[in-house]
């Protein structure tokens, strides 16, 4: 027993050491003349399709001095291994982070400042110069940037154009026309009083009650960002409206335990003729449905009052405690060209953020799979009216309060008034405490 | 009795069919193409079939290296467990030590805290031993397999099966003189192989199936192991469900050939022999 | 080699009695210090492993579920306050009400089955091998994809509402329901689960004194009194494990509900350790060590519970 008290103690003693070690955060390889050099570590999330990998040669060309030590991790786990690598001091000097996990780390201090890193400069221009406003907004936190978009996501309509031209409908515009067009195109053909053929994707979380509630005219948070506002008559109404299209028989409810969030399953067996989602579903759309090629097309989103979404994407991030952050810079800065960007597109199948990015060729030539439209202009212009997510450390519990609010009233629970003000409820005591 | 028998094999089979159906499933899906995974009216026969997740798995990732990783993790902990939670299983079923009882139960203690909050601690831990260490802590198979060197469920499991074995056989050997480890070795362990072999399954299975810790701790393909190398098959956003169900059956493979294997020489083995001896 | 170490040992005929689980008492003092010395030296290995992999981890996380603490900062003391934000917290309280409700429905099955089975599975059949593997094989396969399997199965268009057509039984959407989403969870759980209580239980069969059966059998004993009288007791120690182990990992149940409901629909399948991970993710470690260390005082309380239990005589 005395044994057990004597190691016991020793334990604490070591893991107090770890624990202030990992606190200090010092930054062993500063370069005095500030040319990057040394070893960066980068984390990568994309998986088998990363468009990060196949750069880092040509980075470590131009780079001689530098070695970069990639390390592939996949997205469903990368948040559970950053926490607690980050917070032990054994994080990763540059990283991809999907945005909508910046609020909860930027609120918790785990990012470093990049505005100090870079000088405010991304390859020897502005940052400011390179993004829509949205996306800038998206990478500012505290008046100062803590990522560099890498890739984006803003919705627009995709729809299965053959139907709907065969059908006579028009690209519906409005919430009224969506309402009418998903109502026409649906069919139910088991007679079980639920639309089973070409039906609207309904996905009921937040992202998608955000678009609404922002076309509406209506805000997440209030101006001072700490009172929720999505309860508001704008609120209120675009909830409303996703009840409506359910319950007009023209939508179907994709909820988690359809077994696949993108609803590829729906797609393949025509269950599914019309979704709103990113620019990522073009390259799902590509891989998982081959045989309906040239049957879809891609339209703005429709909306009541003025356009929006919500804007995502990834992000690149300088982690606090990040041992070589001048390298890490110099490789952000690299994967940021325009050059490598396009590999958002060709390797991810996702849209690369920076603007000259955007203006490239090989993004602008018509695609074959949506029967020779041009669909990146569309998200592009999705882009420059979209929203971000608010950034306060206990977004995740507002997520969450919203999406049942969403889930309680499209299965029948509550009226939109009564759930939201109860998500309200929930959020104002988060964003109290 | 043949009535009552045939109702029995008809029971077992629909029972065995109904366990067998996902499994059937997952080795159909890894089968299809990718864009086929859920084209309907192929749901468990793929058509036509194809070999692209396996050929997925096996060119994608350095499969051998995990799947070697693996290997090493799974008998180091398994070897760990069979020597260290039997020995202290003994102990706590049958030798008579002051505060059995309460280091026992604070042992207990260790499988009722959910992971997940001492991963933080843990990792710190090991990146502290890893800096002194260079083959132990943070990115090493040792720091995958340290934390479950020893497992109190492996103890607790051993130690109920021990509590069967009457006191009077180790009484009888005590007697003739035999020391406690001879005891465990020639008397005690021979009549619990079952209990064994149940024992090196489960060890098994779980340091196999490892995820979340292995996960953390590795972070080059030196040190990943199978679950996490398969992991980084699918992609942002999408999963591609042929390649994520090929690693699927090659993983489970192995531990369904292992099961089969050991329940044969272990479970049937004794069952024939020792026990009818008497 | 099984067979031949195992003959070696004479087994004594084992009258009933002799089984009370006591050691004689006065036995020499030295004999007696020399198997207290055995007996630490066996369990110290263990104690300095665990010690230092899950006690010296368990003082932080403890340590922390008094303070606010979010991995980097340096943690503010708070005393009881997370405990208190807990247990004023609805949602957590849902999750305590989902974990019980997960916890009776699988354990009171779950191990049924898997005796059940194993009795089954025991008895002399052509092909038992195989079906014992058919049993085992869900035990083999990682949760993660059990439950992406069974949420296929339990969708709209899934196979078990395809079956259900054919007896011309409405189709559920099962795990979009509230109300039968947990249910459905545990229905997954479970029959992942029972090949593992199922081998567990045959290999503790194997133990039950053959001689003792086939006497009891030639005085003419039924199966069901042969059961409840030799193979019920001899069963004892490992009924007690299967459920106290059962217990405290159905008390954990969260890579079910990670991959088929994330907690939902409308929290109706949020369990306590899921909470927890949301709590983690969320990076308020404070949060998520109070809500693990008070499911620790629920799990050790019942945990003795059924010990002393699975002591006393039935």
């Amino acid at each position: 027993m005395r044994h057990t008290a004597k190691t016991l103690l020793a334990i604490v003693a070591v893991g107090s050491v770890v624990a202030l070690a990992a606190c200090s955060g010092s930054s062993s390889e500063t370069t005095p003349d500030g040319k990057p050099h040394g070893e960066v570590v980068v984390w990568d999330y994309y998986g088998s399709a990363t468009p990060l990998k196949p750069a880092i040669a040509d980075f470590e060309k131009q780079y001689p001095d530098v070695t970069v030590k990639y390390e592939a991790l996949d997205y469903e786990t990368m948040q559970d291994k950053f926490s607690v690598a980050v917070s032990s001091g054994a994080g990763p000097d540059l990283a991809t982070l999907d945005m909508t996990w910046l609020p909860t780390y930027a609120a918790n201090g785990t990012l470093q400042d990049l505005s100090q890193i870079s000088g405010g400069n991304l390859n020897g221009k502005p940052i400011s110069d390179q993004y829509s406003q949205g996306a800038l907004d998206a990478m500012t936190y505290d008046d100062h940037y803590i990522a560099a978009m890498y890739d984006f996501d803003a919705y627009a309509l995709y729809y299965r154009k053959d139907i709907l031209d065969q059908e006579g409908i028009a690209v519906p515009k409005t919430w009224d026309d969506l309402l009418t067009a998903s109502q026409r195109m649906a069919e139910d053909t088991n007679g079980d009083g639920k639309p089973d053929k070409y039906a609207f994707q309904l996905l009921p979380d937040t992202f998608h009650y955000a678009q609404l509630l922002f076309q509406n005219g209506g805000s997440i948070l209030d101006e001072s960002g700490d009172q929720a506002a999505f309860n508001s008559t704008a609120g209120v109404s675009a909830l409303d409206y996703m009840k409506q299209l359910l319950d007009s028989g023209g939508s179907i409810y994709w909820g988690e335990s359809q077994g696949d969030s993108t609803g590829l399953p729906g797609i393949k067996d025509e269950r599914i003729g019309m979704f709103i989602n990113g620019p990522y579903m073009m390259g799902v759309l590509k891989d998982g449905a081959k045989d309906q090629s040239g049957d879809w097309a891609v339209a703005p989103a429709p909306y009541s009052q003025q356009p929006g979404s919500y804007l995502g994407g990834t992000g690149l991030v300088i982690p606090t405690g990040a041992k070589n952050p001048t390298a890490a810079w110099a490789l952000a800065q690299f994967l940021l060209q325009p050059k490598q960007q396009a590999l958002v597109y060709t390797a991810a199948g996702a849209a690369p953020a920076t603007t000259a990015a955007l203006e490239q060729p090989a993004l602008r030539k018509p695609d074959p799979y949506f029967g020779g439209q041009r669909p990146f202009p569309i998200f592009l212009k999705a882009m420059s009216t979209a929203t971000h997510f608010p950034y306060v450390a206990t977004w995740p519990d507002i997520d969450t309060a919203i999406t049942d609010a969403v889930n309680s009233v499209l299965l029948g629970k509550a009226s939109a008034q009564d759930a939201l003000d109860q998500a309200a409820q929930t959020a104002d005591g988060k964003l109290g405490g | 009795m043949t009535w009552r028998r045939a109702g029995l094999y008809a029971a077992l089979v629909v029972t065995s069919v109904a366990m067998l159906v996902p499994f059937f499933w997952t080795l159909s899906t890894s089968l299809k193409r990718p864009e086929d995974v859920f084209a309907p009216g192929q749901w468990l026969i793929p058509k036509p079939l194809s070999l692209q997740g396996y050929r997925d798995v096996f060119t994608l990732l350095p499969f051998p290296r995990y799947f070697m990783n693996s290997v090493i993790v799974t008998v180091a902990i398994v070897a760990l467990n069979v020597v260290f939670d039997t020995a202290a299983a003994y102990a706590f079923a049958k030798l008579r030590f002051p505060g059995r009882s309460v280091i026992f139960g604070l042992l207990l203690l260790t499988l009722m805290i959910p992971m997940q909050v001492n991963l933080i601690p843990l990792y710190r831990l090991m990146v502290w031993f890893h800096g002194f260490l260079p083959w132990f802590g943070i990115d090493t198979l040792a720091g995958i397999v340290a934390p479950s060197a020893v497992q109190v469920f492996g103890i607790f499991l051993m130690r109920q099966y021990f509590a069967a074995i009457p006191d009077s056989i180790i009484e009888a050997a005590r007697l003739d003189g035999a020391g406690e480890l001879t005891l465990l070795r020639r008397v005690v362990l021979p009549i619990s192989l079952p209990g064994v072999a149940t024992l090196t399954i489960f060890t098994a299975l779980s340091a196999w199936n490892d995820f979340l810790w292995p996960l953390l701790v590795s972070s080059s393909d030196a040190s990943r192991t199978l679950p996490v190398g398969l992991a980084l098959l699918s992609r942002k956003n999408t999963v591609n469900w042929a390649d994520t169900m090929a690693g699927a059956v090659v993983t489970a493979i192995p531990m369904i050939l292992a099961f089969v294997l050991l329940q044969r020489r272990f479970i049937e083995g004794l069952a024939a022999g020792a026990v009818k001896d008497t | 080699m099984a067979d031949a170490t195992a003959s070696e040992v004479r087994l004594p005929p084992q009258p009933r009695a002799a089984r009370s689980g006591r050691l004689p008492r006065g036995r020499p003092d030295r004999l007696r210090r020399k198997e207290a010395a055995v007996g630490f030296l066996l369990v110290l290995p263990v104690l300095i492993t665990t010690t230092l992999f899950f006690f010296g981890p368990m003082v932080f996380s403890l340590y922390w579920s008094f303070t606010n603490y979010n991995g980097l900062t340096a943690p503010q003391w708070v005393g009881l306050q997370n405990y208190a934000d807990l247990l004023g917290d609805p949602l957590f309280l849902t999750a305590c009400r989902n974990t019980l409700v997960f916890a009776l429905v699988t354990m009171s099955i779950g191990p049924a089955l898997g005796l059940g089975s194993a009795l089954l599975l025991n008895r002399p059949l052509r092909g038992r091998a195989l079906f014992r593997g058919a049993y085992f094989v869900p035990v083999t396969t990682s949760l993660i994809v059990v439950a992406t399997i069974w949420k296929m199965l339990l969708n709209d268009q899934g196979l078990v509402n395809q079956i259900l057509s054919v007896f011309s039984i409405p189709g559920h959407d099962w795990l979009t329901d509230p109300s039968t989403a947990l249910f459905a969870v545990c229905a997954a759980s479970i029959w992942q689960g029972f090949g593992f209580e199922t081998v567990i239980f045959l290999a503790a069969l194997q133990t039950v004194p053959r001689d003792l059966l086939e006497a009891a059998e030639v005085d003419g004993a039924g199966v069901l009194r042969r059961f409840w009288h030799i193979s019920l007791p001899a069963l004892r120690p490992t009924i007690l494990f299967v459920s106290v182990v059962g217990v405290i990992g159905a008390f954990q149940v969260f890579d079910q509900v990670f991959v088929m409901t994330q907690g939902g629909p409308l929290e109706s399948t949020t369990t306590v350790v899921y909470y927890l991970v949301n709590r983690f993710r969320a990076l308020d470690l404070g949060h998520a060590s109070a809500t693990a260390y008070l499911l620790v005082v629920v799990l050790a309380v019942a945990s003795a519970a059924q010990m002393r239990l699975g002591r006393s005589k039935p």
